[in-house]
């Protein structure tokens, strides 16, 4: 009988004890991608919240636009400047935008706001504003409705209060939110979109008129047809004013930009702040998003614009939140090394009290006549083999599970989501495939696995078999 | 022909306080074929004397040579081969390992001494057989009684064909029966293949079917009888 197969069998006659450590080592290794996953998830999607939501992975920008963002620093856009970004091989399209702040006013109710004067038809190649339109709103009047509306599943009539006041731009997390089995969704979606359904009308170039986030709209209390008013300070000093009907309402998935933007058709926007033919950024709709293509471009794109402009990328467009996210991605790392160390002083436990009490068998065998270095070989396979159940088993239900969550995001609803969006977060929890992350973590805790056989193959090497025999 | 010469042997324990005497210079030895039990209350020494024959201790003193070799000369390694080679085990407490049968537990050590699968077998068979366990050769050690269980030792002992046989009180957890039937076996084996058993006992019944009693106390020899 060889080694392997004496350590296999060894392995299963304390089963207990066996399944017991692999279990702890399947659990490390689950835990561990699980929540790697979670975090990595989480963090590309808020980078691709932040990303498509607004910044675009490229833009042009007068220089001193970013860190002083009066539009006195904006710069002339031509059609000729136009054409030479677009002669770029990783440039598809480019999307200027007019962006300043403003106080608006309709009614009683005042706020500060972000003035984003966008081209509705270009800015579909990046943030999709037309994606985020509201489709739904549970106004007061809609969840009265539903909750009289007895064909309608209980489930949903009791939600429907718990999530009054919210907008929605996809029906999939509207009948989430509402609790309706998505199998009933032919049964019940018109009836619920004859009470909640909501109609937005479009802005375009030429025409006054404004898109405003849902959450601005709840907070002054604007509805599609009233009218906005906006004051602020334009162009080299000018006054700015211009009073504009509410078109459209769009749900921004992270809360801050949507209790504050306020979009209008680029020229619109320009012709409030007495800015013509100026943009204070163009956006830019790349082929290969990469970091080293995004570098690239930004190199060959700075030979062609203008001296008084520069290239900037997401990342320096987002370095708070990158920062952020380091310190998170730190913790995180902290946190699952603290599974580690748990785990690993289980592990170690387990293989103590094993030398311990296989002391005798082992003065057995070398009294018998196996070496120390053979005996110490099969204890090291034996431990390795519950490394690798637990290890192998760990990624395998990771991978799956992984997976799983990958297609299926966990999506916050009902009073969860609002303390997500509470703290300007997406309710929403994204888990990233499976990467390079995976070998990594499987790797510390083999490591930790085989650390963990120096004990016993220490205490075999320096066995003396005559007191090994007493015990 | 000498097969185990222990010459003026000492062990002395160093406890934290007091030194013990364990072994105060025996001196003997061994014939081929001897059937030889070596005998004294608890505590005279019988247990270290067999220790240091069976190689797993050192004499603080004195000389043990096994064919004449001095096991003192060995390195640990080449000691371990040497006992695997030259001296088959017996404990008290049968000390088979769990997770094999009855056949590969007696295989072991011809696995160890990398013997070819075939005479393997035809050995493990033969020896099972001997000890009237053939039969049961299939089964775990927890599905033996005590008395198989310490004749699957024997075979065990016997597997690498060793020059003698170290039994340390290897009926004392057997009860009347298993303990006759074990010593027949032995002696039979004794006699067919001329191995050396020694035993350190004090249990009556082997006593009787020894043919030569060492009687050790204080760590001393004060009688060596051959009947």
């Amino acid at each position: 009988m060889n080694n392997i197969k004496l350590a296999w069998k060894n392995l299963w006659r304390n089963r207990r004890r066996t399944l017991i450590t692999a279990a702890s080592v399947f659990f490390a290794v689950f835990f561990a991608l699980f929540f790697r996953s979670l975090q990595l998830g989480s963090y590309d999607h808020m980078y691709k919240n932040a990303i498509e939501s607004y910044s675009g992975y490229l833009q042009i920008q007068q220089e001193d636009w970013w860190n002083d963002k009066t539009i006195d620093n904006s710069f002339r856009y031509t059609d000729s400047l136009n054409e030479r970004i677009l002669d770029d091989k990783n440039v598809t399209g480019t999307i200027p935008r007019f962006e300043s702040f403003a106080l608006a006013s309709s009614g009683p109710n005042t706020k500060g706001v972000m003035v984003l004067g966008i081209d509705p038809e270009k800015e579909q190649r990046l943030s999709k504003v037309k994606d985020k339109k509201v489709k739904f709103l549970l106004t007061a009047k809609a969840v009265e409705k539903i909750c009289e509306d007895e064909n309608l599943p209980q489930k949903t009539r009791d939600m429907a209060d718990k999530v009054e006041g919210n907008a929605y731009s996809t029906v999939d997390r509207f009948l989430s939110d509402l609790s309706l089995d998505p199998g009933r969704r032919d049964e019940f979606l018109p009836i619920l979109e004859s009470y909640a359904g909501f109609q937005n009308g479009a802005i375009q170039k030429g025409e006054p008129g404004a898109w405003i986030g849902s959450g601005l709209s709840d907070y002054m209390e604007l509805d599609i047809g009233d009218t906005l008013v906006l004051i602020s300070q334009g162009y080299h000093g000018t006054t700015a004013a211009g009073k504009y009907e509410v078109k459209g309402l769009i749900k921004q998935p992270t809360p801050e930009l949507d209790n504050k933007v306020v979009y209008l058709p680029v020229d619109i926007a320009r012709q409030l702040f007495n800015a013509d033919g100026m943009l204070t950024s163009i956006a830019l709709d790349l082929k290969n998003t990469d970091d080293k293509a995004i570098r690239e471009t930004s190199i060959r794109l700075s030979k062609v614009i203008p001296g008084s402009t520069r290239m900037i990328d997401w990342r320096e467009m987002n370095e708070i939140m990158i920062q952020q996210m380091e310190a998170d991605n730190k913790s995180g790392m902290i946190m699952i090394g603290i599974l580690y160390l748990v785990i690993a002083f289980g592990v170690f436990g387990t293989v103590l009290m094993m030398t311990a009490e296989r002391k005798r068998e082992f003065g057995v065998l070398v009294a018998i006549g196996m070496q120390k270095t053979k005996l110490a070989s099969i204890i090291s396979l034996e431990m390795l083999y519950i490394g690798l159940l637990g290890i192998l088993g760990g990624m395998l239900v990771g991978a799956i599970g992984i997976t799983i969550g990958v297609s299926n995001p966990i999506v916050f609803k009902g009073e969860m989501a609002l303390i997500f969006e509470e703290y300007g977060m997406e309710p929403k929890l994204v888990f990233a495939g499976v990467g390079t992350y995976f070998l990594w973590q499987s790797f510390i805790v083999g490591l930790m696995v085989l650390i963990s056989i120096v004990h016993p193959v220490r205490k075999i090497l320096g066995l003396e078999v005559v007191n090994a025999l007493r015990a | 022909m000498k097969v185990l010469e222990i010459k003026e042997v000492h062990k002395i324990y160093n406890s934290s306080e007091v030194k013990v005497h364990a072994v105060n210079g025996i001196s003997i030895d061994f014939e081929e074929g001897e059937f030889a039990a070596i005998v004294g209350p608890s505590g005279s020494g019988k247990t270290t004397l067999l220790n240091m024959i069976g190689g797993l201790d050192n004499p603080t003193e004195g000389k043990i040579l096994v064919n004449n070799t001095d096991l003192s000369t060995l390195k640990s390694s080449d000691l371990i081969d040497f006992r695997m080679k030259n001296i088959g085990f017996v404990f008290q407490s049968y000390n088979l390992i769990p997770v094999l049968t009855a056949k590969e537990n007696v295989e072991f050590i011809m696995n160890l001494q990398k013997r070819s699968k075939k005479e393997r077998n035809e050995r493990t068979m033969e020896l099972l057989n001997a000890v009237g366990l053939g039969e049961r050769a299939e089964s775990r050690p927890a599905k033996l009684s005590g008395g198989q269980q310490q004749r699957v030792a024997v075979a065990r002992a016997l597997a690498s064909k060793p020059k003698f046989i170290l039994a340390d009180e290897p009926t004392a957890n057997l009860d009347s029966k298993s303990t006759e039937t074990l010593l027949e076996i032995m002696e039979e084996l004794n006699r067919e293949e001329k191995i050396t058993f020694i035993f350190s006992t004090h249990d009556n019944r082997v006593v009787k079917k020894a043919r030569r009693v060492v009687t050790i106390e204080d760590g001393k020899v004060i009688s060596d009888e051959t009947r």
